[in-house]
C-alpha cells in the first residue's frame, strides 16, 4: 500500500484541530491477477442487426488503457489503468476503450473481425452507479476495408458486471446497429 | 469458492440465500429464500427521540451492525445501514428500528468493512447532512464516494481524537473487499473500533472471525472496556463461516477476552443470514449463556429498535433501567 498523509484537518464543533493521529487516505495496491485476466478473456455477446437478415450474433471483448474517474473519493488518485473497480468506473468516469470484435459480417464488408477504440463516459444513476448508471460515448471503428464513427449508449446494473448497450455506426449501412449484453467485472 | 463467485454472491445476497436454499436441504434455506419476498416487519413504537438526558451511555440497536451510541453529548453510529435492501434484492427482515430523519447530529460514524451491509451508500446518502466525520478502515477510502463531510482511514491501533472523543482502529479477523476480485490488495480493509469519551470505552467489532490474540491484546491495550457490541452472525454453514464469522459462543468468548463488562449481540436477524434460521443465534446465544453462567446482567440483548441505557446520569455505573 502507498500511504499519502492527507491534508487532514478535522473540525469539531467549536472548529478547533485536535487531531492527535492524522488519518490516513491510502492508495490501493490494484495489480494484475490470473483472476483478472481471466475475466478480461470473457466476451460480451452481441447482435448486428443486418438488412434483409435478421440478427448477427457476435461478441466483443473491452480493455480499458485509461480511465479518469470524477466518482472516486477527492482524497486518491482519480487514475486508472487497465485495472478499474467497478465503483471508480461506475460512480462516473471518462474512459479510454478499446474492442476487439468477432462481428460475423463478412460477407457485407468483408472481414468477420472489427476493431474500435473510442471514448465513454459514464454517470452514476442509482447508489452511486454501484445501483444502475448508464454511458454514452463514441469510437472509431475498423472492419475489413470499412472505416468509420460509431455512437453507444449503455444502461447497467450490478456495479457494471451487466449492462446492455446499444451501438450505431452511420457507415455500416447494410448493419448500422448492434445490441451488446456487456458483461464485466474490473 | 473463488473471487467471481464471491463477487456475484456479495452483490446479490438474495441469489445468495436462494441458491443456499436450492442447495440446502434444510428448512431455513427456504425460509430465507422466501424472506427476499416478503414485507419486513415493522417495529412497533418506534424511538422518535433517541437522544436521552438521564445517559451517560446508552445504545440502541437499529439492526443489523448499526447501533446509535450515546455517551454523555457524544453521538456515534457504527456501520449504518438504513436502507430496505441491501445489494439492491436482499430485503430487510425487520425494518430499521428508527427512523433516520429522527438520529441525532452524529459526531462520528464508523463503517468496520466494505461488504455492502456494511457499507450502505444509500444509508450515507440519508446521512450525509446530519453527520460530521465518517472512518473506514485502511485502504477503504477508495470506495467512499464524495460527500460533505470528511472521510479518512484509520489503521490498526491508530487514535483519532477530537475535544475528548476518542476513536482507535483495532484489528479484528474478516475480509476486506467489496466486489471479490479486489480481496488481492484490500489485505487489510477490515476493523474493529474502539471509542472513548469521558471515561467510557466501548467496543465494536463489526463483523469478525475468532482469533484470541487479536482481542486479549485489544483488552490489554483497553483495560476498562464498559460495552462490547459483537456479531452473532451467519453461524452456518460453520465450516464455511468460522473462517469470516463468529458464533454466539465466540461472541461471548471475544466478550471474556476483552473484559468488557457488558456485551450487547448485533448483526442477526436482520437480514437473512445465509442458512441461519429466525431465532438460531439467540437461543444458540442464551445456551452460551447458561454454559458459561452468563445473565442478562451482562449479555444485553436488545431487540431492533430498543434502546437502553447502561450507565444512567444519576449512578456511575448500574446497569440498565
Amino acid at each position: 500500500m502507498i500511504s499519502l498523509s492527507c491534508c487532514f484537518a478535522a473540525t469539531t464543533h467549536s472548529g478547533e484541530d485536535t487531531v492527535r493521529v492524522k488519518p490516513h487516505a491510502s492508495e490501493p495496491d490494484i495489480h494484475p491477477t490470473v483472476l483478472w485476466f481471466a475475466a478480461q478473456a470473457v466476451p460480451s455477446p452481441q447482435w448486428t442487426a443486418v438488412a434483409h437478415d435478421g440478427l448477427r450474433f457476435g461478441m466483443r471483448w473491452q480493455a480499458t488503457p485509461l480511465l479518469y474517474s470524477f466518482g472516486i473519493n477527492r482524497k486518491l488518485s482519480p487514475w486508472r489503468w487497465f485495472i478499474v473497480e467497478p465503483f471508480v468506473r461506475q460512480s462516473g468516469s471518462v474512459e479510454v476503450f478499446c474492442s476487439p470484435e468477432y462481428v460475423n459480417l463478412e460477407d457485407q464488408y468483408g472481414s468477420r473481425w472489427a476493431f474500435r477504440a473510442g471514448l465513454r463516459g459514464y454517470i452514476p444513476f442509482w447508489q452511486h452507479g454501484e445501483y444502475l448508471s448508464g454511458s454514452l460515448g463514441s469510437s472509431y471503428f475498423m472492419l475489413g476495408d470499412t472505416r468509420g464513427v460509431s455512437y453507444e449508449a449503455g444502461v447497467y446494473f450490478f456495479a457494471g458486471i451487466v449492462g446492455m448497450q446499444t451501438t450505431y455506426s452511420p457507415s455500416l449501412s447494410e448493419a448500422p446497429w448492434t445490441f451488446t449484453l456487456r458483461l464485466r467485472y474490473f | 469458492m473463488n473471487k467471481l463467485s464471491v463477487a456475484a454472491l456479495m452483490l446479490l445476497p438474495a441469489l445468495l440465500a436462494s441458491c443456499n436454499a436450492v442447495r440446502s436441504t434444510g428448512a431455513a434455506g427456504y425460509r430465507n429464500a422466501a424472506g427476499v419476498f416478503s414485507t419486513p416487519r415493522e417495529v412497533a413504537g418506534k424511538i422518535t427521540r433517541p437522544v436521552r438526558q438521564d445517559a451517560r451511555l446508552a445504545v440502541l440497536w437499529i439492526g443489523h451492525a448499526t447501533v446509535l451510541l450515546q455517551l454523555d453529548d457524544r453521538f456515534i453510529l457504527t456501520d449504518p445501514n438504513l436502507t430496505p435492501t441491501v445489494g439492491l434484492f436482499s430485503k430487510r427482515l425487520v425494518e430499521p428500528g428508527i427512523d433516520p430523519a429522527n438520529l441525532p447530529l452524529l459526531d462520528v460514524v464508523l463503517v468496520s468493512h466494505l461488504h455492502v451491509d456494511h457499507l450502505s451508500y444509500g444509508s450515507l446518502d440519508l446521512l450525509e447532512k446530519r453527520m460530521k466525520q465518517l472512518f473506514v478502515p485502511e485502504g477503504g477510502l477508495v470506495y467512499i464516494p464524495n460527500y460533505d463531510f470528511d472521510a479518512d482511514e484509520l489503521k490498526s491501533w491508530e487514535t483519532w481524537e477530537s475535544e475528548g472523543l476518542r476513536v482507535t482502529a483495532v484489528p479484528v479477523l474478516h475480509n476486506g473487499w467489496r466486489y471479490g476480485l479486489d480481496d488481492a490488495w484490500m489485505k487489510r480493509s477490515f476493523t474493529g473500533y474502539v471509542i472513548e469519551y469521558k471515561g467510557m470505552t466501548v467496543y465494536f467489532g463489526g463483523d469478525t472471525a475468532y482469533d484470541s490474540t487479536l482481542f486479549k491484546e485489544t483488552g490489554k491495550r483497553f483495560p476498562r472496556i464498559d460495552l462490547a457490541m459483537l456479531p452473532l452472525a451467519p453461524i452456518n454453514p460453520r465450516e464455511y463461516s468460522k473462517a469470516r464469522h463468529t458464533d454466539p459462543r465466540e461472541a461471548l468468548q471475544i466478550y471474556r477476552d476483552l473484559g468488557a463488562r457488558w456485551i450487547v449481540p448485533i448483526h442477526y436477524d436482520t437480514y437473512p443470514e445465509s442458512l441461519d434460521s429466525l431465532g438460531e443465534a439467540t437461543a444458540t446465544l442464551r445456551a452460551g449463556m447458561a454454559e458459561q453462567k452468563l445473565t442478562g446482567n451482562e449479555v444485553v440483548i436488545l431487540e431492533i429498535g430498543e434502546q437502553r441505557v447502561l450507565i444512567p446520569k444519576r449512578d456511575g455505573f448500574s446497569a440498565g433501567e
